[in-house]
């Protein structure tokens, strides 16, 4: 049995957990390739003109699928106790029935780590049966998916690139031999004249490389970049205390806490946070963290995306950012940030 | 201390009844209006849903009668209105308004944190006893007010004067918020409907060929079901074109829900909607995303002759929700428009769409009527 996992959305932090599932089911995955333009074109058709750029991506990536026996789709209703993911996560696979192909079977599962592990086990274990495995074949997979899924979680700060650590791996778990060190990771030592420039956001969008319009790449040509995965699960918790209630999204308290953290490092000279429209989660994060922001004058900036952005935009803001902070950074901070607020209205592409 | 809370619909009536009981004093915000949204947007992330702006606005103006303290309501997600509170509380800081905000809910799921939090707005005067009667008289109340509702609901669509049934609503509603006994609430929902059944026998037996108004069932999100600024008057429109309405959700049905923790039904139940749903979207979605999936399908049901679905731009849970609508308008071959509303939303907008979709539903029922199924026309636009 071949099963179609779409490389979009929950693709970007927990492939992981259910490539290791399949794969110690025997039970064979397939990705949809990284976005093109027809797979935009596709979503933006069979998605909800309301709904957020990830959703219709996936609406895309579904389409993509090309000679599986099924598509799976689960839903991530919750990823850690006390949160929940985003309410279009919950919503999944109901709300994307329309770009699925005629015909083609969808396998869903409900993951919901807030009732405990207990519950996603027998979760996990109703759907097994349904595949026809065995109740310890389940426990299994389940166990060698969080293995993968811990090994992806702890290659964070070194892991450049979540294409690259999730072929590594695979091979590792399979027993193939190492690949060689990725010379795509970014040496570690800070370059003294550099800037440093924190890049906060959903991993669905800071590395989905098409649809943001190659961001990463283009900031890494005149600065190092932090990511939101770059920061300790430790650090993200206490850069957290300082809220009156608890955040109780789970992307969000890594975006805020992350993205908290860097607002008072020293060693980082700007924060660009990186948002599409229609997000809702992000509307509420985002004024939080331009509050931290301004409160320590920290450059800041938010970029939206849609699916009309357009590259003369980006480039034209981009730049302007990474002037100020670099004009900041010659002035030692003088500069009061109020003067240029680029956090507000007009951040649209 | 002085109490304030955000407007939504009606609700007003019910939160100032609850805090004079106990006597707080208590600030009703000025009603929702262009210059509470302007104000509000002003202090608003740009991307906000509509309420959120209107809160603010709310609260803007609440301050200038001297309001310090917000009273809401909370939860855990993952709609975006459970976080409210907070992001509210920062806005308002920043903008040098020195409010304090009080979430009702259980801190970290600590009853006794709620507790606390309601001691601190009751005061050292009022006994629990006192609180729970004061909770039971202003749930009555709302149930009262729900009923009204549903009075002017058919009424509107029956009494040839609308003027006359929008002044009986809001003299209702007046009434409704100065009373404070069991009675006066029992007698304003007896003097609506003998009021309604006055005006019906001046006007004698309906007509050779009278037919009966059109039904039409609203679902969506709760904020724009039950604020008429928010809807642009959707539900007084309707009634003008001559259209009975329901709603999937009113306000003692959610106060039952949400505040009681499901301990009083409300006026009109809202938890056989989850099994309704349960075809088309098994499970939960946060806000009441499956509440609205479930509405449709019980109206549906029940054979409306359309169904609309009103939600703020952006809103989660309903965009979930108007994803998987089409399906039911396919099963139940019953037309489905939606609605999306902003701040730049216009009342000559809605109001063209409103005609269009009733005139659609009107050639359907004539259809049906002459023994035809109401087949393809049912591609409404709005998707
Ligand atoms: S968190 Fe935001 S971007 Fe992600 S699915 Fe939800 S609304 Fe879309």
């Amino acid at each position: 049995m071949k099963i179609g996992f779409p490389r979009a959305l929950y693709y970007f932090d927990y492939f992981p957990f259910w490539a290791g599932f399949f794969h110690q089911l025997g039970i064979e995955v397939v990705t949809s390739p990284p976005t093109h333009r027809r797979i935009m074109e596709q979503g933006l058709k069979k998605a909800s003109d309301e709904t957020c750029l990830p959703l219709k991506l996936l609406a895309g990536h579904i389409q993509a699928l090309r000679d599986v026996d099924a598509i799976f789709l689960p839903r991530m209703v919750s990823v850690e106790a006390d949160t929940y993911n985003c309410p279009k996560f919950l919503g999944i696979p109901e709300s994307l029935f329309p770009a699925v192909p005629q015909g083609m079977p969808v396998l869903t599962v409900t993951l919901n780590w807030r009732k405990g592990k207990r519950r996603v086990l027998k979760d996990l274990t109703v759907f097994g049966v349904e595949l026809g495995k065995s109740k310890s074949d389940i426990r299994k997979a389940f166990l060698e998916g969080q293995e993968w899924q811990k090994r992806y979680q702890d290659s964070r700060g070194s892991g450049w690139d979540f294409e690259e650590s999730i072929r590594k791996i695979e091979r590792t778990t399979k027993g193939l031999a190492d690949l060689p060190a990725i010379s795509s990771i970014p040496p570690k030592v800070q370059t003294i004249d550099r800037q440093r420039i924190a890049l906060v956001g959903h991993s669905y969008l800071t590395q989905e490389s098409y649809a943001n319009l190659n961001l990463v790449a283009r900031i890494r040509e005149r600065a190092d970049v932090e990511l939101t995965e770059h920061v300790e699960q430790k650090e993200v918790d206490t850069h957290l205390l300082g809220l009156r209630k608890k955040l109780f999204w789970n992307h969000a308290k890594q975006i805020f806490g992350a993205g908290n953290k860097f607002v008072k490092d020293q060693e980082v000279d700007g924060i660009i946070y990186l948002s599409c429209f229609g997000c809702g989660t992000d509307s509420m994060i985002q004024e939080l963290l331009a509050r931290k922001a301004r409160e320590q004058h920290k450059p800041y900036m938010v970029i939206t995306l849609d699916e009309h952005s357009g590259e003369a935009g980006l480039v034209t803001r981009l730049e302007a950012f990474l002037d100020m902070v670099e004009r900041r950074r010659a002035h030692e901070g003088n500069i009061s940030t109020y003067g240029e607020r680029l956090d507000r209205d007009s951040n649209t592409l | 201390m002085k109490v304030t809370f955000p407007h939504m619909g009606n609700a007003w009536i019910v939160i100032q009844t609850l805090f004079e009981s106990l006597n707080v004093e208590v600030v009703v915000p000025p009603s929702n209006s262009k210059q509470t949204l302007t104000m509000g947007t002003r202090l608003s992330p740009e991307s906000a849903c509509l309420p959120l702006k209107l809160n603010l606005g709310n609260y803007l103006e609440a301050a200038k009668e001297g309001a310090d303290t917000i009273v809401i309501t909370g939860g855990i997600g993952p709609c975006r209105f459970g976080y409210y509170g907070e992001v509210e509380r920062q806005i308002l800081r920043d903008a040098g308004y020195d409010y304090e905000v009080v979430t009702l809910e259980p801190p970290d799921g600590s009853l006794l944190g709620l507790a606390k939090r309601i001691r601190y707005l009751a005061g050292k005067d009022n006994s629990w006893a006192q609180i729970l009667k004061a909770l039971r008289f202003a749930y009555r109340k709302s149930v009262a007010m729900d009923r009204v509702e549903d009075l002017i609901h058919a009424a509107r669509p029956r009494l040839p004067i609308p003027m006359e049934t929008e002044k009986l609503y809001h003299d209702a509603k007046r009434r409704l918020a100065q009373t404070m006994s069991d009675k006066g609430v029992q007698d304003t929902v007896r003097w609506v409907q003998e009021n309604i059944r006055e005006r019906q026998e001046e006007l004698g037996t309906p007509p050779e060929g009278f037919q009966k108004p059109l039904r039409i069932g609203i679902v969506g999100e709760i904020y724009t079901i039950l604020d008429p600024y928010t809807s642009m008057g959707l539900e007084e429109e309707l009634g003008r074109l001559g259209v009975e309405v329901d709603r999937s959700i009113y306000l003692s049905g959610w106060v039952g829900n949400h505040v009681f923790q499901g301990l009083a039904p409300g006026y009109r139940s809202i938890k056989s909607y989850p099994s309704h749903a349960k075809p088309y979207l098994p499970h939960f979605v946060g806000g009441h995303g499956q509440e609205t999936v479930g509405a449709a399908v019980k109206f549906a049901q029940e054979g409306v002759n359309g169904i609309i679905q009103i939600f703020p731009l952006s809103c989660m849970p309903e965009i979930v929700a108007a994803s998987v609508l089409p399906k039911i308008q396919e099963a139940y071959k019953v037309p489905i428009m939606t609605l999306i509303v902003d701040e730049h939303t216009g009342q000559a907008g809605i109001q063209t769409r409103l005609e269009a979709f009733v005139d659609l539903l009107e050639r359907a029922d004539l259809q049906r009527g002459i023994g035809q199924t109401r087949g393809d026309v049912l591609s409404v636009e709005g998707r």
